[in-house]
């Protein structure tokens, strides 16, 4: 039988030196149709960069204003000292409540002072005092104040109960619909990005069809063909995706000096490294694999000779 | 070495037959031409050979395998030992000639060291001494089809197939080439060549299989091209 085969593993240590001495030759010969392809890349890591940045700090201001909202129980003013003991109590034991703090009407006072100052003058003694003491309550879920206020509200010794309501309920449907819509465009992003990167790479692979074809004839296998292009796609969608994180680092750092520079300190953005990590967790894993399927699966058509 | 046995091809289910009832035998060593007019079926013999078609029906051997039946991921190892030659010379053009040829023994996995010996031997044997530095786009049309020989032979194969390797060559330079592919089957080598080229044919009086609308109607030793046309 004259069909010799090599050894697998002498050819594998002298393939491995071909592969990567072909790959960055490769990315050499082929640079405008590479730095296109990596350029594609880029651009749509960009924007699902920027859009997963928006993202994460509408979530990140999301949590704060849900971490903040709590509800606050009146007591009444003619309840005596062990209904007010016996309200605490039962508040506490409620399974939906984090955290109970009571609110003196004293300390309501001089909460009050510093905002209104000189409005308050006459009401210096505690029998002057027409603020109610409160209870200030946080639930173990947000979203069920309205819930709770309203069963609070029917607690003996209680005159009236507050949670800011019609503003909290916007804001959690606002921010939904925020988080949709946003994940809508990412996702929408991600597709369109596999398709411009897979569409691009195969059009580098179809300018170096020839060049396929010719391995065929003289006995490639297939892997030995493949492997040169795989990765030089890894090295493009890695390069792709990095390109856009150093972008993304000095957009954000500009933006958290904007919002700290403008006293707009209520849009309290995420730390930068924070926000790089969790980008860095998608996009560089995202951009790699997308340049191997695109790179492995552009070629599939040519390897048939 | 190449054994057909009532091959026929057809490219569409329906269609006609590129390649009908077609039977011969080629030895070890002998140095064969395909001739006929186009479409007459050469090309799609010599195609079925290094398996890039698959036989309709009959079978075809090489090297005493039935290649309608080898599985893809043998193939490779059939075409290492069969060195093509085109008529567009297929060469990788922005690359030297060393390159090219050092390309065809690297795929085969053969050391850095072989390949630094070899290549300028079979560059030498093609009469290209001194000349692998230069680009393929550098060269003239000889000197590439020279390259595609000694791309061919690098990895010493068993059978050389040549498709039409001197339609693109003036008559001298075809000269040249038709001797180089004589003397590597006079090294042992199987040689096969696909061709329009009558002086050739006529000159070198060696076995003639004519093809004609995919049948094979003559089959000559030391036969003309002019012999049934």
């Amino acid at each position: 039988m004259v069909m010799s085969k090599r050894g697998f593993i002498p050819m594998f240590i002298s393939g491995i030196g071909y592969v990567i001495g072909e790959t960055f030759k490769g990315l050499y010969r082929n640079r405008w149709m590479c730095i296109t392809s990596t350029g594609v890349v880029v651009v749509t890591l960009l924007m699902l960069g920027l859009f997963m940045m928006f993202t994460l700090n509408v979530g990140h201001i999301t949590d704060t204003v849900r971490e903040q909202v709590e509800i606050v129980v009146f007591i009444d003013e003619f309840a005596t000292s062990e209904q007010q003991t016996e309200l605490g109590r039962k508040i506490g034991a409620h399974q939906g409540v984090a955290e109970v703090h009571y609110v003196s009407s004293e300390e309501h006072m001089s909460r009050l002072r510093p905002q209104l100052g000189g409005m308050l003058e006459g009401y210096d003694s505690e029998l002057d005092n027409p603020l109610l003491a409160s209870y200030e309550v946080k639930t173990v879920v947000p979203e069920t104040v309205a819930e709770l206020a309203a069963e609070f509200g029917t607690y003996p010794g209680v005159s009236n109960v507050f949670y800011g309501k019609g503003y909290v309920e916007n804001l959690f449907s606002v921010t939904r619909v925020i988080q949709l819509v946003v994940l809508a465009l990412m996702a929408g992003l991600a597709i369109t990005a596999v398709f411009l990167i897979s569409h691009t790479i195969k059009l580098t692979v179809m300018m170096r069809k020839k060049e396929i074809a010719i391995m065929k004839y003289v006995g490639a296998t297939n892997w030995f063909i493949r492997w040169p292009f795989v990765l030089e796609g890894l090295f493009m969608g890695f390069l792709g995706a990095v390109l856009p994180m150093l972008a993304l680092y000095y957009i954000y750092i500009h933006s958290v000096e904007w919002v700290t520079v403008n006293n707009l300190l209520f849009l309290s953005l995420l730390p930068v490294e924070q926000v790089m990590i969790e980008l860095a967790k998608y996009l560089v894993p995202l951009g790699t694999i997308l340049g191997i399927l695109g790179s492995a699966f552009s070629m599939g058509r040519f390897l048939r000779v | 070495m190449v054994e057909a046995k009532d091959l026929s091809m057809r490219y569409t289910k329906n269609g006609d037959n590129a390649l009908e009832d077609v039977s011969f035998f080629i030895d070890r060593g002998e140095f064969v031409f395909f001739v006929g007019s186009s479409g007459a079926g050469k090309s799609t013999l010599l195609k079925l050979i290094i398996r890039e078609l698959i036989p309709s029906e009959g079978t075809l051997k090489i090297f005493g395998r039935d290649v309608g039946k080898l599985p893809r991921h043998r193939l490779p190892y059939l075409r290492r030992n069969i060195g093509m030659v085109f008529q567009d010379f297929r060469l990788i053009e922005d690359r030297t000639a060393y390159d090219n040829v050092a390309f065809a023994m690297m795929v085969t996995g053969a050391t850095r060291r072989e390949i630094r010996k070899r290549v300028p031997h079979v560059l030498g044997l093609v009469g290209l001494q001194g000349k692998g530095d230069a680009r393929i786009c550098d060269l003239s049309g000889g000197e590439q089809q020279r390259v595609g020989l000694a791309r061919a032979i690098a990895n010493r194969p068993a059978m050389i197939i040549a498709d039409e390797p001197t339609g693109n060559l003036d008559p001298g330079t075809t000269l040249d080439i038709m001797n180089l592919l004589r003397s590597i089957n006079l090294r042992g080598t199987t040689v096969l060549v696909a061709t329009h080229n009558r002086d050739i044919v006529d000159k070198f009086k060696k076995r003639v299989l004519y093809l004609d609308g995919g049948r094979l109607v003559g089959d000559e030793q030391k036969g003309f091209y002019s012999h049934v046309h």
